[in-house]
């Protein structure tokens, strides 16, 4: 449904008959259908008036499709007219078109502070956090689409299944077998140096930009792709993984369909919301990697 | 999921416009590698002339040269061999983990290197054939 | 996705391998340009002006050598594009020995010319 501003009909209220003792229920249901109809008006007149107070309004094109829905299998662009205030980011926008305009726009957001993951979307031709993304910092009118490379399930909702899967596929845990045994300590504690080495690569909330990103996981999809092999990193980097894990984890990702597919585009490196140097560290992996084979000579 | 949209590899080459450094980096890099694959085969080709004789050998290579088009195609050539040389030269640094904060500089360096040294070799490679 | 090891990957050696063969050919194809168009010119190469070069065991050995790791750094390049697109299974088996013989094809062929040239073989 696009934006306009639709002409609100003035429906008598003062229907109601007092006069019958009893009301039916289907007369209640009708009460309750109005008021609910009554209070989207409110809603939809509630934003043509904040559309003309503010001084600006922004133009969203939102990427739609609902293959459960007649009339809307084929995808197409809709048009929301949404008021401008400070500070706005793209999600506050979304947030703002689907109360007020058509509560059928599906998008997932959850903490509104960047450390979710849920709202990576293809803004104005690029992964992005919505709610990291100021609208003063695009180029109006804003296009939203989801993300790329990834099956679309319905509007900007994509499916993450694969990317779990790869996050999942290079065991990004400790071994329980190598950790010390709790009556030799009661912590295992890493050293600042390395816990600064691997400090950037821990703060991938897997909202899954940089998989979206890469040209190379898109025509593979084998690949494990930036997120999983920088998993990887953190947990083959730390001291406190064990000798035997960390043999398994080079093994993982230098598979042909791990490190070595990486082509050094830096896309990933890119569009990282939390600035994790991807590209750097899939490289770093690499040399890791050859080294560990050269020790054999 | 029998229910999803997927929408294609379209998006990929339609939205050229919004590739970053890096990808057109590798782009090239591609490009110019298929070409010097495929100039290598002819090259061996044209060569082995050599084994039917040296009055062969030299008249070939003599008559390709004097060819206007195979002057331009050789420019052709050595623009794409010293982009390739040069990028290849910022990938070395980058596998190194060497300057991977201007990866993007570096790219648009190497791109404005290759089109410098083209021009200056551009008399040297057609003199004689214009 | 892990599988099956070996100790000796695959993967990580054609990679290193690109790499040095990537280092010694920067150096040998700008070399190979300068001498064969700046300075010899290219339209004045004549079979005599090969031979004497060919006929240096320095020259030589280095040509050869320039062969074999540009066809083994370009056939391995057009190996990894294709894998990028997700080649597989058997297609891939299939491409990977159709490269591997038309490498040994060219390799061969050029040692042949190489020694023609040299005036080893005549």
């Amino acid at each position: 449904m696009s934006t306009g501003i639709q002409e609100s009909e003035t429906e008598a209220d003062t229907e109601e008959q007092d006069t019958a003792a009893e009301e039916s229920a289907a007369q209640r249901q009708r009460m309750e259908t109005k008021r609910q109809r009554a209070a989207e008006r409110d809603l939809q007149e509630k934003a043509e008036e904040e559309l003309d107070d503010s001084e600006n309004a922004v133009e969203l094109k939102v990427f739609r499709y609902d293959p459960e829905v007649e009339g809307k299998e084929e995808p197409r662009f809709d048009t929301f007219h949404v008021p401008f205030f400070k500070g706005m980011t793209v999600l506050d926008a979304l947030i703002y078109a689907r109360d007020h305009f058509d509560s059928s726009l599906t998008f997932r957001h959850s903490c509104r502070q960047a450390i979710c993951g849920s709202d990576a979307l293809f803004i104005n031709g690029r992964q992005r956090l919505g709610c990291k993304t100021q609208m003063v910092d695009l180029d109006w009118p804003v296009r939203i689409e989801p993300l790329p490379h990834q099956d679309v399930v319905k509007d900007l909702v994509v499916d993450m299944e694969h990317f779990y899967d790869q996050m999942e596929s290079v065991e990004p845990y400790f071994d329980p077998e190598e950790t010390p045994k709790k009556s030799d300590l009661e912590e295992q504690r890493q050293d600042r140096e390395n816990r600064e080495k691997i400090k950037m690569s821990t703060r991938c909330i897997w909202c899954g930009a940089c998989m979206s990103s890469c040209n190379i996981a898109a025509g593979d999809n084998e690949y494990l792709g930036p997120a999983a092999i920088n998993k990887a990193y953190r947990f083959a980097m730390d001291e406190r993984e064990g000798e035997n894990m960390k043999q398994h984890r080079l093994n993982i990702i230098e598979q042909e369909h791990g490190v070595w597919r990486c082509q050094t585009q830096f896309s990933c490196t890119e569009v990282c919301p939390k600035d994790i140097p991807l590209t750097e560290h899939i490289q770093e992996l690499k040399r890791e990697a050859v080294k560990n084979n050269l020790k054999f000579w | 999921m029998s229910q999803s949209y997927d929408r294609g590899t379209v998006e990929d080459f339609g939205r050229w416009k919004e590739f970053s450094a890096g990808m057109w980096a590798w782009i090239f890099h591609k490009f110019t590698g298929w070409v010097l694959v495929g100039y290598l085969f002819t090259h061996i080709a044209v060569l082995s002339t050599a084994t039917q004789g040296a009055t062969t050998y030299t008249q070939t290579i003599r008559g390709l040269e004097a060819l206007a088009i195979v002057r331009v195609l050789e420019v052709g050539l050595l623009a794409v061999a010293v982009f390739h040389i040069l990028n290849g030269v910022r990938l070395l640094f980058v596998d190194l983990g060497v300057g991977l904060e201007a990866q993007d500089k570096s790219f648009y360096a190497s791109l404005v290197l290759s089109g410098a040294i083209v021009v200056a070799s551009v008399p040297t490679f057609v003199s004689g054939a214009f | 996705m892990a599988e099956h090891y070996s100790s000796f990957n695959r993967g990580n050696t054609r990679w290193f391998l690109q790499r040095i063969t990537a280092v010694f050919l920067i150096g040998v194809l700008a070399f190979h340009f300068m001498l064969l168009h700046f300075v010899n010119h290219a339209a004045e190469i004549t079979f005599l002006g090969t031979q004497a070069r060919m006929s240096q065991v320095g020259y030589f050995g280095t040509m050869i050598a320039f062969l074999v790791t540009a066809t083994f750094h370009g056939v391995n390049g057009v190996y990894n594009a294709l894998i990028n697109q997700g080649l597989e299974g058997t297609q891939k088996q299939a491409v990977k020995w159709v490269l591997v013989v038309a490498s040994l094809v060219l390799v061969a062929q050029g040692s042949r010319t190489a020694l023609y040239m040299a005036g080893i073989i005549a």
